[in-house]
């Protein structure tokens, strides 16, 4: 009998909100964006084991393919699905590329790497405005097809599908060695060197994705700022604070950092400045300028109490499939 | 100015933010050297530090140059104290856990960030009044800019002797510490093999206090420096100061002292000739570049040392 | 033919010699044992062996072949490869604003179909003369690099696995999160051609082989004997059950030699008798075996011939009945003022 995965429960849930509180529905297409973001992350950093602190590099690559490919100041034009795939494609590039000067470099100079790496592409993309418009960002961008809603929804299933085929396979059982131990993973002979190159390339386009769509549902590219390292951090808390390695705990990870930020700090603002308790002078009054505190105390606290996360993940039980008498 | 008036400047411009860079990345190394954290809050103690200084100079009123001794004298005990205080709350139970302690060590940084965002919105003067609590404050002249070679055209200002007469003998004061003393002793035996150094007897969790203390008050001289040195702080500063901080720690190799110093003069170096040679808005991406391309040929940093499994 | 021949093997870590000038060779199908007190420098040979560490000197052939990767004509097309890759990026990306300025955006007509051919040129004619310094550096750093990759990964425990050598560790090194049949599973990786594109789209190879694999990993737990355990996590097994769970991996990667690190340390005589039974039943498959102990018992027990180190130095060599008796293993192990033969423990 198979149990209720949490990811599985996430997904219907989702696709039945819509009709029971539209407004709600609203609010979740980021957090679909970010849970892509996440389960990218999470291949590297989840299943193999790679700290990665510069994923925002690979959405910010993504996002501005998007863009590039589909506004109509450049002459490409692509459309939603042609662009999308390119982003993809673009994605992986950029991961392979990423991936080989560092595959033998021990975890923390790795992790140091990538955060170099996410400065690289954040700084290239504001200085080669020519090709990127600088802070303008590229706009206007047509709009992701109808309902988007479900859209997002449908690519975050595609995306959580092929996940989790891919962590009860050969694949993930070698990603997963590698993490536990890679000096014996390699004695038993894993191919250390692919199965990292395709880590890196298999969440890069996951990241590169979630910019694509993230780019469709702003209309615009953004601006390079945005792509910065605190996304690569909120990546990273939504995989380590839902569970390392867990698909679903990534997604409940998504729905709770995000969620937090946009749904239960915008209405407590909101719940201030309609009773006037906002001061502009008193820098102590506005609850946004709480938010770093609040975050920072939330992952202290977490990392003491529950540092394995909210849903760690049950490691891969084989099923029988064979009769073992 | 001639070519070599221009490189000779360029050289004494990275000589000084390198040592400011170097002082950031000693405490930093130290500490990963210890537990092999990502201290990321280390930046953002560097950023507090030099809100400390500036409230120092408010609150006291201080003008002239000498009352530089008393900023050295309290704000690296502040920033110190601040380390060792963080590693008690939020680390210490983490202990042996990888990725534990970072994800907390993050949440320690938004946290000294937000502490920077209110400690500028505070009603005192140098903070502009706690009008623009998140604007860069100004961080009065105590130190002269004027430059001490006098018929040049290369400036070498009185801040730039200041860097230096602190830095080196401060980092010649550790080494001696690190080398000689017990209590360095404890600390390079806790770094190597903390098992067998709890079976000797070494009071493990008191010598990384320790550790922490250092660390964090070499991120409060750093401080002073800055602030001294560039007259303009602000609340997330800390950000770029830890960015350089690791790289020129794992350029270095990381947990190696003397590689954190080679790794931030290099990168003070490389930053001041990119700044003048190619064009400040890709001296970032020349860093980082820089670095990969290190990393490609030696993979524990220059002096780090080649870190064998054991089987 | 021999099967596995160490020739003049010296280790030295620093200024420690580990291992010093040892020779010794491993014919197909025999069971040998390495003893010797301990920092004699046994588990650096096997190291050595399976990748882990460089011999300062000396070759290690398994086969008839060093167990390292060949620098050979694919090896140099790589490289070339790599650098001309790297050349071209640089190129693009140094002149890449001008490059788009000139073919894109000057090209480019609001609503009219662009241009592609004549971009093209455009974009030729920018790069030209542009292109000469950015290449050649990109070309010899892309090289240069590729290279120190390469040198470095030359000697990866993956070559000697692949090449028919496995191993079990002196310290289990099982992947205590996995299930029992999981690590097992990671034992056959070698065999298993299951790509990334099978395993995503559930294609018909990957059941086919998912099936065959987990018929196979039961076969191999059954052999050693913990096959009632197939879905515990490694962590949770019986020490006893840990080793067991260690050699099976290793069988599972169908080897020609199995090295064995200890096996038997902290087993009492009953399990030694099971293992001793278990490493027969190995060499029935024709899998020669070349192992570690230090428990004289079964040292004795199963070993065709027993080569000695002491101090990183091969001291004697023979069959379990000459080496008992010979006065430099003696006084290897109990010193030089003890007399008397060495006894079964």
């Amino acid at each position: 009998m198979k149990r209720f995965r949490f990811h599985w429960l996430f997904l219907a849930g989702a696709a039945l909100l819509p009709m029971v509180s539209p407004h709600l529905s609203e609010v979740l297409r980021p957090i679909f964006i970010m849970a892509i973001l996440g389960l990218g992350l999470n291949i590297l950093t989840g299943f193999t084991g790679i700290l990665n602190l510069g994923v925002a590099a690979f959405m910010a690559v993504g996002a501005y393919s998007y863009a590039i490919l589909t506004c109509d100041i450049y002459p490409f034009q692509l459309g939603f699905w042609g662009a999308t795939g390119a982003a993809i494609l673009i994605g992986l590039v950029a991961g392979v590329l990423l991936g080989l000067p560092t595959i033998r470099l021990r975890g923390d100079y790795l992790a140091i790497v990538t955060l170099g790496f996410g400065e690289i592409v954040q700084d290239s993309l504001k200085n080669l405005d020519v090709i990127t418009k600088g802070t303008q960002g590229i706009n206007p961008l047509p709009a992701p097809p109808h309902p988007s809603y479900f859209l997002f929804l449908g690519f975050l299933s595609v995306v959580v599908l092929i996940n989790r085929n891919l962590e009860r396979s050969r694949v993930g059982r070698a990603w997963i060695s590698i993490r536990e131990d890679e000096l014996a993973a390699s004695c038993m002979g894993v191919n250390v060197m692919k199965m990292k190159l395709t880590a890196f390339a298999l969440g890069a386009a996951q990241c590169s994705l979630a910019g694509a769509l993230w780019a469709s549902f702003l209309g615009s590219s953004g601006e390079p700022g945005n792509y910065d390292f605190q996304i690569s951090i909120i990546a990273l808390c939504i995989v380590i604070v839902g569970g390392m390695g867990s698909i679903g705990g990534v997604l409940l990870g998504a729905l709770v950092m995000v969620g937090f930020n946009t749904i239960v700090l915008e209405t407590f603002t909101n719940f201030l400045k309609a009773h006037q308790l906002i001061s502009s002078t008193n820098v102590f009054t506005a609850p946004g300028n709480w938010k770093y505190m609040l975050f920072g105390l939330a992952l202290i606290l977490m990392m003491r109490f529950r540092p394995e996360g909210l849903l760690p993940s049950k490691s891969v039980k084989a099923e029988l499939h064979h009769d073992p008498s | 100015m001639s070519g070599g008036e221009v490189l000779l400047q360029q050289l004494i411009i990275g000589l000084s933010n390198g040592m400011i860079i170097a002082l950031i990345a000693l405490g930093y190394t130290m500490v990963y050297g210890i537990i092999e954290l990502i201290n990321f809050a280390h930046g953002d103690l560097f950023m507090l530090g030099c809100f400390c200084a500036l409230t120092l100079v408010g609150a006291l009123g201080l003008e002239h140059t000498g009352s530089v001794i008393v900023l050295l004298a309290v704000v690296p005990v502040f920033c110190g104290g601040m380390n060792w205080l963080v590693d008690r709350l939020a680390y210490r139970h983490l202990r042996g856990q990888k990725l534990a302690p970072l994800v907390s060590a993050i949440g320690v940084s938004f946290v000294f960030l937000n502490f920077g965002l209110f400690w500028g919105g505070l009603p005192m003067n140098v903070f502009g009044g706690g009008k623009a609590a998140a604007a860069p404050k100004d961080f009065p002249s105590l130190v002269s800019n004027a430059n001490l070679l006098s018929e040049s055209n290369v400036l070498f200002t009185a801040k730039d002797l200041m860097v230096v007469a602190i830095t080196i003998p401060l980092m010649i004061a550790l080494t001696l510490f690190v080398k000689r003393t017990r209590a360095g002793k404890a600390m390079r035996a806790v770094a190597q093999d903390r098992v067998a150094a709890q079976l000797m007897g070494i009071p493990v969790d008191r010598v990384i206090g320790q550790t922490f203390l250092i660390g964090g008050g070499l991120a409060g001289v750093a401080s002073v420096i800055f602030s001294l040195y560039n007259n303009t702080i602000y609340f997330q500063m800390g950000y770029r100061a830890g960015m350089d901080a690791f790289t020129a720690a794992v350029l270095g190799g990381i947990g190696s002292l003397p590689g954190a110093v080679l790794g931030g003069l290099f990168i003070g170096f490389v930053r001041a000739i990119s700044d003048q040679y190619i064009a400040t808005r890709w001296t970032n991406v020349i860093v980082f570049a820089i670095l990969i391309l290190v990393l490609v040929f030696r993979p524990s940093g220059i002096l780090g040392a080649r870190h064998r499994e054991k089987v | 033919m021999t099967l596995l021949d160490i020739n003049e093997l010296t280790v030295k870590f620093g200024g420690l010699k580990a291992v010093n000038n040892v020779t010794v060779s491993v014919s197909p199908n025999e069971i040998v044992s390495l003893i010797g007190p301990n920092g004699a420098g046994k588990t650096t040979v096997f190291n050595v062996c399976t990748g882990i560490y460089e011999p300062t000197s000396g070759r290690v052939c398994f086969s008839g072949t060093d167990v390292c990767r060949p620098f050979c004509w694919q090896t140099a097309l790589g490289l070339a490869l790599v650098g001309v890759i790297t050349a071209k990026f640089l190129a693009l990306a140094v002149n890449i604003e001008s490059l788009w300025a000139n073919a894109i955006t000057g090209n480019y007509v609001y609503q009219q179909p662009f241009p592609w051919m004549k971009a093209l040129i455009s974009a030729r004619e920018t790069l030209a003369g542009h292109w000469v310094l950015p290449a050649s550096i990109g070309f010899v750093v892309g090289i240069a690099g590729a290279f120190a990759v390469w040198q470095r990964s030359r000697r990866a425990p993956e070559i000697s696995a692949r090449a028919g050598i496995a191993r079990t560790f002196q310290n289990i090194r099982l992947f205590n999160q996995m299930t029992v049949l999981n690590n097992v599973l990671i034992g056959m990786d070698t065999q298993l051609r299951t790509q990334l594109w099978h395993a995503a789209l559930r294609l018909p190879l990957f059941w086919r082989e998912r099936r065959e694999a987990e018929k196979s990993a039961v076969e191999i737990l059954r052999f050693v004997g913990i096959d009632r355990h197939l879905n515990e996590l490694a962590e949770n097994l019986s020490y006893g059950d840990q080793r067991r769970l260690e050699i099976a991996r290793a069988l599972a990667m169908k080897p020609k030699l199995l090295m064995l690190d200890e096996p038997a340390a902290g087993m009492n005589p009953n399990e030694t008798q099971g293992l001793m039974g278990l490493i027969r039943k190995i060499r029935e498959r024709g899998v020669t075996v070349l192992l570690i102990e230090h428990h004289m018992q079964v040292v004795m027990g199963i070993s065709d011939r027993i080569a000695v180190l002491d101090h990183g130095e091969k001291i004697a060599e023979g069959t379990p009945k000459e080496v008992c008796c010979d006065p430099k293993v003696i006084e290897a192990y109990l010193g030089k003022d003890e007399g008397g033969g060495m006894r079964d423990e």
